[in-house]
C-alpha cells in the first residue's frame, strides 16, 4: 500500500461518515476504515436480531418473529425535521438513498403520568397538560418565539437576547414552574436546567422552540423523523456519498494504528502496511490517548411486544421525563420505534430508555421510564462513557470527534460534525460542490 | 421530482470489474469508456429511464454501487426497497460468474422479493481468465429455476442487448406488480422531495 490520502477516517459512525462525504465532496482523497465488518460502528443498527444478542453475549428464547426483520439501534435519536441532519441530507443529496417516517407524538411526564406535547392549535386547548389561564400565557410566549428574529430587534420585545437569561424570557410571560418545565425539556430539549440562569441563554432558548415548532410545522404529528430500517442507515448513506466521489471503503481492518512523525500524524499502519496520510478523523475509540473522560450515559434497550400505554397505541413515540418530575439532575428520554418503521418483526416495538448517569447504580435511575413501558419481554442496559478530544487537533492533525450524547435528536451530532469539518479544513463546508443528481429523462 | 409513475428500483450486483457501471452509463446516457483503467462516474449513482410497458409509462430507477464493493461491503442500504438485482458477471472471466450464489444471499437477505436478473457482459479484456460457458449458464440457471427471473448476454463495449434487456425487465417487474397488490408507501416521508405542510397551507393563502 503506497497510497498517500488527503485524509484517513477511522470509524464509521454517523460523524465520521458525514465529515467523509463532504472531504470527498470537497475533492480530498479519504480512506475510511472500520474495526467491525458492518458499517455505522456505535450508530449501526444491529441486524439480524440473534447477533444483537450475540453482542450482550445472551441466548435468544421465546417467539420473536424472524430474525433478519430486526434492526436494533445502540443510541437512540430521532432527527428534528427542520434540524441539522435534514438539511445536510438534502444538500448532499443523500435523502435519495433513504425513506423516513413523522414519530406519531411526543409526551411529557408529568405527575406520575404522560400527557401529549400538543401538535396543534386544538391538541392544546383539550390538553390537560396545563390550566387555561395558563395556557393563554403560555400562547404568548408561544407567539413571542415565532415572531422573534434574530436580526430584527423590534421583535425582541425588550429582551436583550444575547446577555439576559432563559429565567427572564419566561417571568417576561408569568408562566409558572410546571411551563417552564415543560417547555424547557419537551420543546427546547434541554438536558437539565443548567442553561436557566446562563447569561444568553434566553437566544438559545427562543431557537430552541422555533426549532421545534418549525420541524412540527412541516410533516405534522410530532417534529421528529425517524428513517425506516434504522438510525445504521444514516451512516450509510453518507458513505456513499463519500465513495461516489472517489472515497475508498476498508471494512473489518481490526488493528488500526495512527503514526506520527515530530507529534503530526504521517499516516495509519494496518496488516503490516502504513496508508501515508496529512490528516487523521476518528472517533474517540481509535485514538483513547487523546481524549477524556466527560461522564456516563446509561441506556436499555426494550424489546416489547404492545405499544407503550397511554400513547394512543402511538407506532413511534419520544417520552420525556423532566429532571424535576423525579428529582434528578438530568432528564429520562424514551424512544419507541416498531415494525412500522422495519426496525423489529411484526407486531414488536422497540423502547430505548437513556439519560445521563448521575449515581453508582445507573440501571436503577432508569427505572422510573421502564416502568411507563408496561410489560418488557427483554431489556439490554449498557453503560457508555462519553468521551471528549483533549486538544483541536490542529497540531497533531489528528480530529477526534466527540462520543454521542445523551440528547435524543441530532443537533449536538452536527454541531460537532461542522466544528471539526472547519478545524481540519480551515473553512466551512460548501455543499454548492455537489453535482450529482438522479440523471433521468424526467427530472 | 416525484412524478406518480410506477417505479421500479434496480440495483446492480457483482464482483468489481464486470462492467457494473459500464451497464450503468450505457443505460444512462448510451455512452462507453475505453480504458483499462476503471474511473467512478463521479456523483453519480442512480440514473433513470422512462419505458413504456404497454401503453403505461413506468420508470426504471437503476442504481450503481459507487465502487464501494472494491475493498470492502456495500451495505445493507443499497438492498432497501430494490424491486429487482441485475446480478452481472463477466463472461471472460470465470470467477466472476462461480461467485454469483453468493450475490444471491445478499440479495436474498437485504432486498425482500427483489425480482433476480442474471447478466453476462462480454468484456475485451481478461483474455487469460476461464470463460463462461453456455453449459455453466445452462446449469445455473437450472439450479436456481425459481430464483432467476431473467437471463441475458450483453455487450457493453459494442452496445449490444442492453437496451433489449432494461425493457424486458422493465416489462417483467411491471406485470409482476400489476399482478399483485402493490405497497402502500404514503405515509413515507423523503425530505426535500415529500411537500411539507407548510409549503402547502401558504400556497392556498397566496392563490
Amino acid at each position: 500500500m503506497d497510497e498517500t490520502y488527503d485524509c484517513i477516517v477511522l470509524g464509521t459512525g454517523l460523524k465520521e461518515c458525514i465529515l467523509s462525504g463532504m472531504l470527498s465532496v470537497s475533492g480530498k482523497k479519504i480512506l475510511h476504515m472500520d474495526r467491525n465488518n458492518y458499517y455505522g460502528g456505535e450508530s449501526a443498527s444491529i441486524t439480524p436480531l440473534d447477533q444483537f444478542y450475540q453482542k450482550f453475549s445472551r441466548e435468544m428464547k421465546g417467539e420473536l418473529g424472524r430474525a433478519k426483520d430486526w434492526n436494533v439501534d445502540l443510541i437512540p435519536k430521532f432527527l428534528m425535521a427542520n434540524g441539522q441532519l435534514v438539511e445536510m441530507l438534502v444538500s448532499t443529496g443523500v435523502t435519495r438513498y433513504l425513506e423516513f417516517k413523522a414519530v406519531d407524538g411526543s409526551y411529557v411526564y408529568k405527575g406520575g403520568k404522560i400527557f401529549k406535547v400538543p401538535a396543534d392549535e386544538k391538541e392544546a386547548l383539550g390538553s390537560s397538560l396545563m390550566g387555561l389561564f395558563e395556557k393563554r400565557k403560555f400562547r404568548n410566549f408561544l407567539l413571542y418565539t415565532q415572531e422573534f428574529n434574530e436580526e430584527d430587534p423590534s421583535t425582541f420585545k425588550g429582551i436583550n437576547p444575547k446577555v439576559d437569561t432563559a429565567a427572564t424570557v419566561y417571568q417576561k410571560f408569568g408562566v409558572d414552574s410546571n411551563t417552564t418545565d415543560f417547555t424547557g425539556h419537551a420543546l427546547a430539549l434541554f438536558l437539565s436546567d443548567d442553561y436557566m440562569n446562563k447569561p444568553g441563554s434566553a437566544l438559545d432558548l427562543v431557537r430552541r422552540c422555533k426549532l421545534y415548532y418549525k420541524s412540527l410545522s412541516r410533516y405534522g404529528k410530532s417534529p421528529y423523523l425517524y428513517p425506516l430500517y434504522g438510525l445504521g442507515e444514516l451512516p450509510q448513506g453518507f458513505a456513499r456519498l463519500s465513495a461516489i466521489y472517489g472515497g475508498t471503503y476498508m471494512l473489518d481492518r481490526p488493528n488500526t494504528e495512527i503514526v506520527y512523525e515530530d507529534g503530526k500524524v504521517v499516516g495509519v499502519k494496518f496488516e503490516g502496511d502504513v496508508a501515508k496520510c496529512s490528516a487523521v478523523i476518528c472517533d474517540p475509540s481509535y485514538c483513547s490517548e487523546k481524549v477524556e473522560k466527560q461522564g456516563q450515559v446509561v441506556r436499555a434497550i426494550c424489546i416489547l411486544n404492545h405499544p407503550v400505554p397511554n400513547t394512543k397505541d402511538a407506532q413511534s413515540c419520544q417520552i420525556i421525563i423532566p429532571q424535576h418530575q423525579v428529582n434528578r439532575k438530568s432528564d429520562i428520554y424514551i424512544c419507541v420505534v416498531s415494525y412500522a418503521h422495519n426496525v423489529c418483526s411484526k407486531g414488536f416495538y422497540l423502547a430505548i430508555v437513556s439519560t445521563t448517569v448521575e449515581t453508582a447504580n445507573p440501571e436503577a435511575e432508569l427505572k422510573v421510564g421502564m416502568d411507563l413501558l408496561g410489560s418488557i419481554i427483554e431489556s439490554f442496559v449498557t453503560v457508555s462513557d462519553l468521551y471528549v478530544p483533549t486538544d483541536d487537533g490542529k497540531d497533531s492533525r489528528v480530529f477526534i470527534t466527540k462520543s454521542f450524547d445523551a440528547t435524543t435528536h441530532f443537533e449536538t451530532t452536527c454541531d460537532d460534525v461542522v466544528d471539526t469539518f472547519e478545524r481540519l479544513m480551515g473553512q466551512p463546508f460548501d455543499a454548492k460542490q455537489i453535482k450529482h443528481t438522479t440523471c433521468g429523462e424526467d427530472e | 421530482m416525484a412524478t406518480g409513475l410506477p417505479t421500479y428500483k434496480v440495483i446492480l450486483c457483482g464482483e468489481y470489474g464486470v462492467g457494473k457501471s459500464s451497464i450503468f452509463r450505457r443505460f444512462m446516457n448510451n455512452t462507453y469508456v475505453v480504458s483499462n483503467e476503471k474511473k467512478t462516474t463521479i456523483g453519480l449513482d442512480q440514473a433513470s429511464r422512462i419505458v413504456n410497458v404497454n401503453g403505461t409509462d413506468v420508470k426504471l430507477l437503476l442504481w450503481d454501487t459507487g465502487g464501494m464493493e472494491r475493498m470492502s461491503f456495500i451495505g445493507s442500504s443499497y438492498y432497501r426497497g430494490a424491486q429487482a438485482a441485475l446480478l452481472c458477471y463477466s463472461v471472460n472471466n470465470k470467477e466472476t460468474f462461480n461467485i454469483l450464489s453468493q450475490y444471491i444471499l445478499d440479495i436474498v437477505m437485504n432486498a425482500e422479493g427483489a425480482k433476480i436478473f442474471l447478466c453476462g457482459n462480454v468484456m475485451d479484456c481478461g483474455d487469460d481468465k476461464e470463460k463462461v460457458t453456455e453449459a455453466d449458464v445452462d446449469r445455473f440457471t437450472e439450479e436456481c429455476d425459481n430464483v432467476l427471473s431473467g437471463v441475458y448476454k450483453v455487450s457493453c463495449r459494442d452496445n449490444i442487448g442492453i437496451n433489449e434487456m432494461f425493457k424486458d425487465i422493465t416489462e417483467k417487474l411491471h406485470e409482476m406488480s400489476v399482478n399483485k397488490m402493490t405497497l402502500r408507501r404514503d405515509m413515507v416521508i423523503r425530505p426535500g422531495e415529500t411537500p411539507e405542510l407548510t409549503k402547502d397551507t401558504s400556497k392556498k393563502r397566496c392563490c
